[in-house]
């Protein structure tokens, strides 16, 4: 069972399957970081700061 | 040493997989908590339509001054994506993921659209009215911020939707279809009515910090709701992941969908039922507010009684679905309901009878709901197993878009109407009255509509005896298939 080379530890997932998990949270993070970048302009249009 | 190891993994591997996000198989009967866990989706859609919709509309147009043609445009961009529903339920269908998913990962992606389309919205919106230093900026700025944030919002209600219904329809057996209908309805209505009396509450008194807590609020809770919604409810498939089956092209799908069927008959029927019952939503608020005098926070609870005789709707019509009536009668029967409430509606302008409008409102929204019901469950009973995602876009794509075009309908009938004749001795009801009417022309019209299906329906049923269990080659229904079949033709009253 643990001797499965496609296994990866802990969850029991194939190497693919684990792979696509983690895309959908790296996903994610790019999403959000892009929303916060375009978020922080538009603040920074409206009500600028540091300046 | 060796054997404490395995031990170890073994334990570990039963451990992990509680914290992964799928369903651990395809069990039988799909239990009600799931079910209502999966709705939630529906909760941050209705919120997200209340907002775009009922709130923003109002906020746009009063606290903020944009012009309201400006403000029409920006509510109907996210109709933009509607058509490409069908075509998000056939990818979503057709989907290749190691996993065997088909449906999560457009949920979660149609999840993230939706939260960032509401991160910059508050922030849009301000730079768009020109609020403190961005009245400087070139006002391409606001507009295309405003823009963007509308159709990603746009963009994840109808790809969550639309996914979220097919998953729902997946997991559960035909006789049980009336039951999720109602269910996702429901949630949908209570999202409605919930966040229309929580946005009401929390915008009173409007301040622009208060607009931006609200709306990333609003983000948040998308979020977090899809989550709990989307986590262990589809099944790992690896037999899916594994198979490598040519997929048929968009075009090929959809022919197989409509032919030697009723689909089309009954998409032409959602569509002019849709654009009846739909035209109302953006001017009721401000013909209570302009015709009725009616305060801002009462117009706000407008949505919510509107919204409340939906809910009556879906409680019945689950009720006599579940009992076996034929889901296009209930349609039928919601349709007529419509015209005595439009007719009431018009009557309370002239006669500035609140209770009148009121009242013609919730029987307006039972109309609906009983509409509602009836074309989604027929949609989601006619979809043949290996089309549930395609047969849902097509719902959704006809609905949304005939919901948006009557929106937009209704708010420029308005407005031309009202600049046309700008005279003081005109009655304040005029802008309003010609759309009432015409959504009582558009539903005597669906109810001409539902005729012809019945007609052409009968003619099938002679010929092909259709069953809606008998295209089904999905092996995991096969043993349900038999008594879905029966159950199915029994509760269309089928002999």
């Amino acid at each position: 069972m643990s001797n499965d080379p496609e296994k990866v530890w802990p969850t029991g997932l194939t190497l693919k399957e684990a792979e696509e998990v983690h895309s959908y949270l790296i996903d994610g993070t790019r999403v959000f970081g892009a929303i916060a970048l375009l978020a922080h302009v538009l603040v920074a249009v409206s009500t600028p700061w540091l300046g | 040493m060796a054997r404490f190891r395995d031990t170890a993994l073994s334990k570990i591997q039963t451990i992990g997989p509680r914290f992964l996000p799928f369903a651990d198989v395809a069990t039988e009967g799909v239990p009600l908590s799931r079910l209502l866990r999966l709705s939630l989706f529906q909760v941050t859609v209705g919120m997200a339509l209340v907002l775009l919709v009922g709130t923003l509309n109002r906020v746009m147009i009063v606290e903020l001054a944009v012009p309201a043609t400006l403000v029409g445009l920006m509510i109907a961009l996210p109709l933009v994506f509607a058509p490409f529903r069908a075509l998000i339920g056939y990818r979503s269908d057709i989907h290749r993921s190691a996993l065997g998913w088909r449906r999560v990962p457009y949920i979660w992606k149609g999840t993230m659209l939706q939260f960032g389309g509401f991160a910059i919205m508050p922030f849009a919106l301000l730079v768009l009215s020109g609020y403190d230093q961005a009245a400087d900026a070139p006002v391409w700025i606001g507009q295309s911020a405003a823009a963007l944030a509308f159709l990603l919002v746009g963009a994840g209600i109808h790809t969550v939707q639309t996914v979220g219904l097919a998953l729902a329809t997946d997991l559960v057996s035909v006789d049980e279809q009336p039951k999720v209908v109602g269910l996702m309805y429901v949630m949908l209505l209570l999202g409605m009515i919930g966040s229309a009396l929580v946005f009401g509450w929390l915008l009173d008194p409007y301040t622009p910090g208060r607009l931006i807590q609200v709306v990333q609020g609003a983000a948040v809770i998308t979020v977090a709701l899809n989550i709990i919604a989307l986590w262990k409810q589809e099944p790992r498939d690896r037999a899916r992941a594994a198979s490598v089956q040519t997929q048929p092209e968009f075009r090929d799908a959809w022919r197989l969908f409509v032919q030697g069927r009723t689909a089309v008959g009954l998409l032409v029927v959602i569509a002019l039922g849709t654009m009846g019952f739909g035209m109302a939503d953006v001017v009721l608020e401000p013909y209570g507010g302009q015709v009725l005098d009616m305060a801002v926070a009462t117009t706000t609870r407008l949505t919510a009684v509107l919204a409340a005789g939906g809910l009556v709707g879906f409680a019945i019509a689950s009720r006599v679905l579940l009992d076996g009536a034929d889901p296009v009668d209930v349609a039928w029967w919601g349709t007529l309901l419509g015209l005595p409430a439009f007719a009431l509606i018009i009557a309370a302008g002239p006669l500035g009878a609140v209770t009148l409008f009121v009242i013609g409102t919730g029987l307006a929204g039972l109309g609906a709901g009983l509409f509602g019901h009836g074309t989604l469950t027929a949609t989601m009973r006619r979809a043949p197993r290996a089309q549930v995602g395609l047969a849902l876009g097509a719902w959704g794509a006809v609905q949304a878009t005939s919901a948006g075009i009557a929106v937009a309908l209704g708010g420029v009938i308005r407005d031309v109407i009202a600049a046309m004749t700008n005279a003081p001795e005109m009655r304040p009801e005029a802008p309003y009255t010609p759309i009432f009417a015409l959504e009582f022309a558009f539903l005597a019209l669906t109810l001409a509509v539902f005729f012809v299906l019945r007609r052409r329906e009968a003619g099938l049923f002679q010929t092909t005896h259709y069953r809606p269990a008998q295209d089904r080659p999905d092996p995991s229904v096969a043993n349900a298939a038999c008594h879905v079949g029966t159950a199915a033709a029994s509760t269309r009253g089928y002999p």
